[in-house]
């Protein structure tokens, strides 16, 4: 049976609220909304902070008008698309994230990719899931609150990432929607069975965009502490201590 | 659709109130219908709409080819199908409707909106070589939205081909993505076969493209290409986007009498546009048309000038038997013997000139304070001073 990190075994949970983590959350803020970097930018820290930055790429999978450019979008504070248009390629985005380790304190600069296709686009062009599988980390799986059919897909979705090539990918679930709980067609009880029955991560998102970092923080924290765990693992140097437990 | 069985063709029609409803026919297969509810462009008459309406149809056109391609169009098996593959086209088609990024007019010129770096030829050379290293010969670097080098296919491209293709690196670029891998088709080009566009978001504002085939992945020529051919070149970068909206470098010094320009190479279908913003203008003297006003302005006189006086560069996407009643231009024009070359209108928020040279064409606005019988100088200077000061460079 797999195991579920409890979040904030590894980085510190809500870090962002801290006093000392100011001077490295600035640096990914631009008078006072989020930062948008080309390509060619990045964070810069003063000298007398060294900060490495750690690049993964995360593909983005779920189905038409289910939030997956919504939530790109949102992850990395750009305003986000009221109506829906088919996303008809591939679409990537870039979000800086730091993160301060439990265990040694150190600080470090996560660089996502999210990677961002429409599924009319999938289904038409060929060549585009092979592009999005090339040398990916992660893969949020996402589904609506407003629409059970992709709450029930999920299970066919995830399946389709469990060869043993892609064993070492990420694998996070998560709601989009939350905020319309008025038109909600998934119920709790039914996604901690989920949760239960495939031991992967489930979070949900949705609703204004606040100000600071409180909407982003949670699912930026758990996807960057499961690529960090997947890295360790694989680098076979899981010998610090995990708090784990058992779901 | 009685009239065309009767071999009558009606392609416009318009309300008393002057609303005006206008439609064309693609490859026998698809009409599009543009509906404008007349009244909104204050100064332009209905004439003037109308051509607004024809080129938004063909643009329209273009954007369903580009997104969906040519076949999925005409050869339609299931249209609730066709209807939600449609919606992909929506936010191009959305863009142009609302044509609301300022200075930009190449979906009414058919001409490229480019942009003149003050360090062409590396700007130029980055561009070949990117491009030659992504297995392309289609490359191009967008500033602020328009074209500040291009490889030399990318300029054989149809015009229209190549202002769409701006049009949706804008729309992408304006989204915030930091890459792309899009599927287009060329609806000069390559109606039926997709190519894949590429396009980097380099700096805020600056964006790389290519065309390419199978290779490379999107994955590879962002990791391995960017960095190697861009990184080195940031500085410059900065500079071609400190040109900003003035599109020409520091180097051109216009006449400070001239409000806005429009300036087309009618060779090459590219054009720079630029409206001024006041600067130290006299108090006392009668106020100027805001920015906005100056951009409207400068199209309206653009779209006055090619109806009344000027020919409109063909514009590739039409057919003949289609041109031959299609061309804005009006008869009489055609009637004449000669061509007019210089043309001026004078109207209550500033005076408006149009010149054309084999070469070029121009059209410039000038404040009302300047006296009609300077315009043709300032005019004919103006031009002459952009071409000496960017003779050399390609784009003008
Ligand atoms: N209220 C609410 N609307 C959302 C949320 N996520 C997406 N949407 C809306 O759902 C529609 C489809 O979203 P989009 O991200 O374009 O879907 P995609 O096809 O998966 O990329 C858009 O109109 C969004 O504004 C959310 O969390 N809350
Ligand atoms: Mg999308």
């Amino acid at each position: 049976m797999a195991q579920v990190l409890a979040p904030g075994s590894i980085v510190v949970a809500d870090w962002h609220r801290c006093n000392e983590s100011k001077q490295y959350f600035s640096k990914i803020l631009h008078r006072k909304r989020r930062r948008h970097f080309g390509l060619l930018e990045f964070p810069v820290m003063p000298p007398h902070v060294p900060v490495d930055t750690i690049h993964y790429k995360v593909f983005i999978s779920g189905k038409s008008g289910v939030g997956k450019t919504a939530l790109a979008a949102r992850l990395a504070g750009l305003n986000i698309p009221n109506v829906h248009y088919e996303t008809t390629g591939i679409e990537t985005t870039v979000v800086y994230w730091p993160v301060k380790l439990r265990e040694s304190g150190r600080v470090l600069f996560f660089r996502l990719q999210l990677w961002d296709c429409g599924e009319n686009a999938l289904r038409r062009f060929d060549h585009l899931l092979p592009s999005c599988k090339e040398q990916v980390d992660a893969v949020l799986f996402l589904f609506s609150f407003t629409d059970r059919t992709s709450f029930d897909d999920l299970s066919n979705q995830i399946a389709k990432w469990t060869d043993t090539t892609e064993d070492r990918v990420v694998k996070l679930v998560v709601g989009t929607k939350f905020d319309l709980f008025m038109h909600c067609d998934v119920a709790e009880r039914d996604v901690k069975v989920f949760q239960k029955t495939w031991s992967l991560p489930v979070l949900h998102i949705g609703g204004e965009v606040s100000d600071g970092f409180g909407d982003v923080a949670p699912l930026l924290n758990c996807l960057t502490e499961q690529l960090w765990h997947q890295d360790c693992v694989t680098a076979g140097s899981a010998n610090y201590h995990l708090v784990q437990e058992t779901v | 659709m009685f009239g065309s069985g009767q071999g009558v063709a009606l392609s416009c029609c318009e309300t008393e109130g002057g609303g005006k409803v206008a439609w064309r026919v693609f490859q026998d297969s698809v009409m599009l219908i543009a509906v404008s509810g007349g009244g909104r462009h204050g100064a332009g008459s209905s004439k003037e709409e109308e051509v607004h309406l024809q080129r938004l149809l063909e643009n329209v056109w273009n954007c369903m080819v580009l997104v969906l391609g040519q076949d999925e169009l005409t050869n339609m098996r299931n249209v609730e199908r066709l209807k939600r593959d449609l919606r992909s086209c929506f936010s191009i088609i959305d863009q142009l409707l609302e044509d609301r990024q300022e200075g930009i007019l190449g979906n009414l010129t058919h001409c490229t909106d480019s942009l003149i770096p003050p360090n062409t030829t590396v700007i130029q050379e980055a561009v070949d070589s990117f491009a030659k290293a992504a297995d392309s010969e289609f490359g191009c670097l967008i500033v602020h939205g328009r074209i500040a080098a291009a490889t030399e296919k990318w300029w054989r491209l149809a015009p229209q081909e190549v202002v769409l293709l701006s049009a949706l690196v804008r729309t992408l670029s304006g989204s915030g993505s930091a890459s792309c891998d899009y599927p287009v088709f060329l609806p000069q080009g390559s109606p039926t076969v997709a190519h894949r566009l590429l396009r980097f978001h380099l700096l805020p504002g600056a964006d790389v493209c290519v065309l390419c085939g199978p290779t490379p992945s999107l994955h590879r020529a962002e990791t391995e290409l960017v960095g190697r051919f861009w990184s080195p070149l940031v500085e410059t970068l900065r500079d071609c986007l400190a040109v900003g909206e003035r599109c020409l470098p520091g180097s051109v010094s216009l006449r400070p009498d001239v409000l806005a320009l429009l300036l087309i190479n009618r060779e090459t279908r590219r054009s720079v546009s630029c409206v001024r913003t006041s600067t130290n203008h006299p108090p006392c003297a009668p106020l100027l048309p805001s920015k906005a006003r100056c951009w409207e302005l400068l199209k309206l006189f653009y779209i006055f000038s090619i109806k009344h006086y000027f020919m409109q560069e063909e514009t590739l996407c039409v057919t003949p038997e289609e041109r031959a009643h299609k061309t804005n231009t009006e008869d009489f024009v055609h009637g004449f013997s000669h061509q007019p070359i210089h043309c001026y209108l004078v109207t209550e928020e500033c005076k408006s000139y149009g010149l054309q040279t084999p070469q070029h064409q121009l059209f410039l606005l000038i404040p009302l304070s300047v006296p009609t019988f300077a315009l043709r100088t300032v005019a004919t200077q103006t031009l002459s001073d952009i071409v000496a000061a960017t003779g050399l460079s390609p784009l003008m």
